[in-house]
Parts: C-alpha cells; sequence; structure tokens
C-alpha cells in the first residue's frame, strides 16, 4: 500500500437494519484497499457496536437522521469517523464492565462500548455544534 | 443467519450458522426459546458454523445461561471458531460459560 490517503464514505439511516449494508461496504472496502482480512471482524465488530448504541439510544425512534461512517486508510492505519447529530454520548467515558462477576449476578447489557475499545487501538470522542464525532483508530503490521 | 434445534429428552440441542448481530439476535431468541419447555434442564449450542457474534448476541447467550442455571440446568457451547473465543476470552464470557471442545465432551462433563 502506498503512502496516499484513501477516502470513502457510507451514509446510513437510523433504522438498525441498515447495519446489513454495513458488511458488504467493508468487505469490498477490504478488497479495494487490500486491507488485512484479519483486522476486518474487529472493525465490523466495533462498527456494529458503535452504531446500534448511536440507532437505539442516541437518536429517538421515530426521528429520522442519518449517521455518516467515513473510512480513511493511510499505510497501516485506518481511521473511522462517525457522525451524527442525535443526544451527545461520549463512549470514551464510559464504565468497565466488571468481568469478574459470576453468571448470576452478570448484568445482561454494557459490553457493547467495552468491545469497541477491545477491537480497535484509539478511541475517541468529540462533540462539535450538536454533532457527535467518533473516531476510531484500527493499525495492523506490515507482514499481514 | 440459520438455525435448527431438536429436542431429546431433557436437552435441546441447537446450532447456529453465520452471524448473530444487532439485526437478528431477537430471531435466535425467539427461535430458541419456542424450543424450550419446563422439561428441558441443557442447552447445547454447536458454534462450529457460528463466524460472528456481537454484545447482542452475547446477552442473549448470557439470558439463556440465567435461565438454565434458574432451573437447574446449563447451556453448553462447543466447537467454537477461535474468533469467536476470543470475544468470550475478552468479555470474560469463558469463565461464566461451560465451554467445550466439541460435542462429545460436553455430554460427558
Amino acid at each position: 500500500m502506498g503512502s496516499s490517503q484513501k477516502y470513502k464514505r457510507l451514509d446510513i439511516r437510523n433504522d438498525i437494519q441498515e447495519l446489513n449494508r454495513v458488511v458488504p461496504f467493508l468487505d469490498q472496502l477490504q478488497e479495494e484497499w487490500d486491507l488485512p482480512v484479519s483486522v476486518i471482524p474487529a472493525i465490523n465488530l466495533a462498527l456494529e457496536e458503535a452504531l446500534s448504541n448511536i440507532i437505539f439510544y442516541g437518536i429517538d425512534p421515530g426521528i429520522e437522521e442519518e449517521i455518516s461512517i467515513e473510512f480513511k486508510a493511510e499505510g497501516n492505519c485506518l481511521n473511522i469517523i462517525l457522525s451524527d447529530t442525535g443526544k451527545a454520548f461520549d463512549p470514551t467515558q464510559n464504565m468497565e464492565p466488571d468481568l469478574d462477576l459470576p453468571a448470576e449476578v452478570r448484568p445482561i447489557g454494557g459490553l457493547g462500548i467495552f468491545l469497541i475499545r477491545k477491537m480497535m487501538d484509539e478511541v475517541s470522542y468529540e462533540r462539535i455544534n450538536g454533532t457527535n464525532r467518533l473516531v476510531m483508530v484500527k493499525h495492523w503490521d506490515n507482514n499481514k | 443467519m440459520k438455525i435448527t434445534t431438536q429436542t431429546k429428552g431433557n436437552d435441546i440441542f441447537v446450532q447456529v450458522e453465520g452471524r448473530i448481530d444487532t439485526t437478528n439476535s431477537i430471531d435466535f431468541e425467539n427461535t430458541v426459546s419456542q424450543a424450550l419447555t419446563n422439561e428441558v434442564k441443557q442447552i447445547y449450542l454447536d458454534c462450529s458454523e457460528l463466524n460472528y457474534i456481537s454484545s447482542s448476541g452475547l446477552r442473549v447467550l448470557l439470558t439463556f445461561l440465567k435461565k438454565m442455571m434458574a432451573a437447574g440446568g446449563t447451556l453448553k457451547l462447543y466447537s467454537l471458531q477461535p474468533a469467536i473465543k476470543e470475544i468470550f476470552d475478552i468479555s470474560g464470557f469463558s469463565t461464566i460459560f461451560p465451554i467445550y471442545p466439541d460435542l462429545v465432551a460436553a455430554q460427558e462433563n
């Protein structure tokens, strides 16, 4: 891969079935940009968790909004930028789940944001003029 | 996603193919729930063809595990693909679910 930056964008509606468009888009991106196949499942998971949070909790049902997903690749690094105009929510401030709790008392939810942080190398959030902007970064080695 | 369920005595054998994600975890939940009766003590989940799971899938599995444990049984998982096992390890689910290399081991333990 050369040093030039590559860019692609996918806009989806705040409908959970729209996640079905993300998977083929990622597969296409992997082929076109020659991304390592090994990083795609992690990116897929982080994206699903982040997008489903926005769709379920960030935007009130009945309101139609667009969520923008931008992909930027340069060298051995992929940046994914999610932008939405839903409620302000900073997933980087979320509490870590207690992974040692036995099944009986383990809470049913709370894993999604934790998985985003585990799957990606960097996650950052900013709120600019009413827009949530979540940046997720994935790096990989040369010997993919 | 494709799900098949088979009931034998007090056991249910479930096989899932493909993905359990936010868009279809409710289908998985409904299909397995329909097969559950008060007599069922064990669920055996064949994960050999499961190639993706997100937190919504993990949530449904945890719900069934809790339900089975409350009924004096359990939910046993077997033949997990390495990428799925990794998600279980990361989320701490490997320590709360009984996980086996294959069905024989799951039935013996």
